[in-house]
């Protein structure tokens, strides 16, 4: 479903994706994991064609990202790390201006609509400003947004980031509850939220994917929790920095 | 088609949901009002030529408040994320938003028909005359909104891109008064680029090829421009 095969991005002379090859295959939930900077964001921006990486190919569906990015961008749904919202909507409005942006068929504008505000618990502020909605409902408007053209693929930059633990729970459920129907990957810095929902692993480290598994085999090769991988792999690579 | 709609359609209602759709609205309309009193009051004419003339001078304040925000705040949000990442093309996203500031600004210049009305009402005007006055000032605003929306999508902070409008159309607006101190090939530019030269013509109620081919071909760079500026990935 997704291949990236030898992706490298720089940012003028820093580099922030180094060699980055993975594939992710339909229905999976995969997690990226890494700290602050590691790349997660570069990553998910290659992927959703915002960013063209310096070398490397992307293919989605078997098309390459960079020639038909259009084609694409219709399979893809989007949550970027900052909810990208108009804050002088309403949520109805702004959910009808992504349906219409997203090729929605007017006929089905408003049934789609209807269907991501039960998903994603928005019915009953579905007729407030955006500006006044709390950040978990926000987080909610995003997804939404994400899953109105009802997406093969939906890619999430640290979902649940900045949400107190009620609507990280909530945030959780509900992407937890668009599995099976779509392939998910999700970024994170939060390790028990990867345990939680992900089936798969990439854990990221300065621009390199240092691991790529399945979270059972992960597990049971380190015979740990993730939080001690996590921390063993950082420190393992720091140390040989060092 | 329909994206470049609905684009238009969401800009023109972020219009009237900001209070400066309102200021701008009720303060041009305002100033037309007493600058038309006080023409048409001391000049005893039924001709609109003199009013154009100050029209044409205000928008130059008027059309970078209307354009400011256009892409700088969609920058600031990261909403220029969600429009990029969407299956529409960039060309749609910049038509899409220059519609919509067009209509606003046509709004503005719909209103200022009853001008028209009254000095036709009190004597005999020019139709003609009076219609290439407002197709003048009409192109004049299309290309002043242009302008902006290019600077706009220059930067992130929209105090920066109303600043950087207001001095390029300054420099637009008063470059014939320069004209002297050129000669030659520079002297053929300044006098081509300036937007006197070309609204002059059409507020006197002449419309030439060359005037309209001017304000074509300017907003159609700046549309140009504007859409290579939002695929330049240096900022993102």
């Amino acid at each position: 479903m997704i291949v990236a095969k030898s992706v490298t991005k720089y940012f003028g002379e820093l580099q922030a994706l180094k060699n980055v090859s993975f594939e992710i295959n339909k229905g999976e939930i995969v997690g990226f994991l890494g700290q602050n900077g590691a790349g997660k964001t570069t990553i998910m921006r290659i992927l959703t064609s915002y960013l063209p990486p310096t070398s490397g190919q992307v293919f989605i569906g078997g098309q390459e990202v960079s020639k038909n990015s259009l084609t694409v961008r219709k399979k893809i749904g989007y949550l970027p790390e900052t909810p990208p919202l108009y804050s002088d909507m309403t949520v109805r409005d702004y959910l009808k201006f992504a349906a219409r942006l997203k090729d929605v068929p007017a006929k089905q504008q408003c049934v789609q609509i209807d269907k991501v505000l039960e998903e994603c618990r928005l019915k009953g502020v579905q007729h407030k400003i955006i500006s006044i909605l709390s950040k978990g409902y926000k987080q909610r408007v995003g997804i939404a947004q994400a899953i109105i053209n009802n997406p093969e693929i939906l890619i999430l930059d640290e979902p649940t980031i900045g949400l107190d633990p009620t609507q990280i729970i909530q945030v959780r459920g509900l992407i937890k509850s668009l599995e099976y129907e779509r392939t998910v990957i999700l970024s994170t810095h939060i390790l028990s939220e990867i345990q939680q929902i992900a089936h798969r692993v990439l854990i990221i480290k300065a621009g390199e994917v240092v691991v790529d598994k399945t979270l059972k085999d992960l597990l049971k090769e380190f015979n740990s929790d993730l939080e001690d991988i996590f921390l063993k792999l950082h420190l393992a690579k720091e140390n040989q920095e060092q | 088609m329909k994206k470049i709609f609905a684009i238009a359609k969401k800009e023109l209602k972020a219009y009237f949901k900001s209070p400066i759709a309102y200021i701008v609205l009720i303060v041009t309309i305002s100033v037309f009002n007493i600058f038309f009193f006080l023409i048409i009051d001391g000049d005893r004419e039924a001709d609109l030529r003199d009013v154009f003339k100050c029209m044409e001078f205000l928008f130059i304040f008027i059309v970078p408040l209307l354009t400011m925000k256009i892409f700088a705040e969609e920058k600031l949000s990261g909403t220029m994320e969600f429009l990029m990442t969407t299956p529409t093309t960039n060309t749609a996203i910049v038509l899409g938003k220059y519609l919509g500031s067009l209509v606003f600004f046509t709004i503005i210049i719909g209103i200022t028909s009853s001008y028209y009305f009254i000095i036709e009402f009190f004597g005999q005007p020019d139709r003609l005359t009076i219609l290439a006055g407002y197709l003048g000032i009409w192109l004049e605003g299309a290309l002043f909104i242009a302008i902006g929306i290019l600077i706009s999508s220059w930067t992130k902070n929209q105090i920066v891109a109303a600043i950087s409008s207001y001095t390029v159309l300054f420099l637009l607006y008063f470059s014939i008064g320069f004209i002297k101190y050129f000669s030659g090939w520079a002297e053929i530019v300044i006098r081509y680029i300036a937007i006197w030269s070309h609204t002059g013509n059409l507020t006197a109620g002449i419309i030439t090829t060359a005037d309209l081919v001017y304000y074509i071909s300017g907003i159609f760079v700046c549309i140009v421009f504007t859409r290579l500026s939002i695929e330049n990935r240096l900022w993102r």
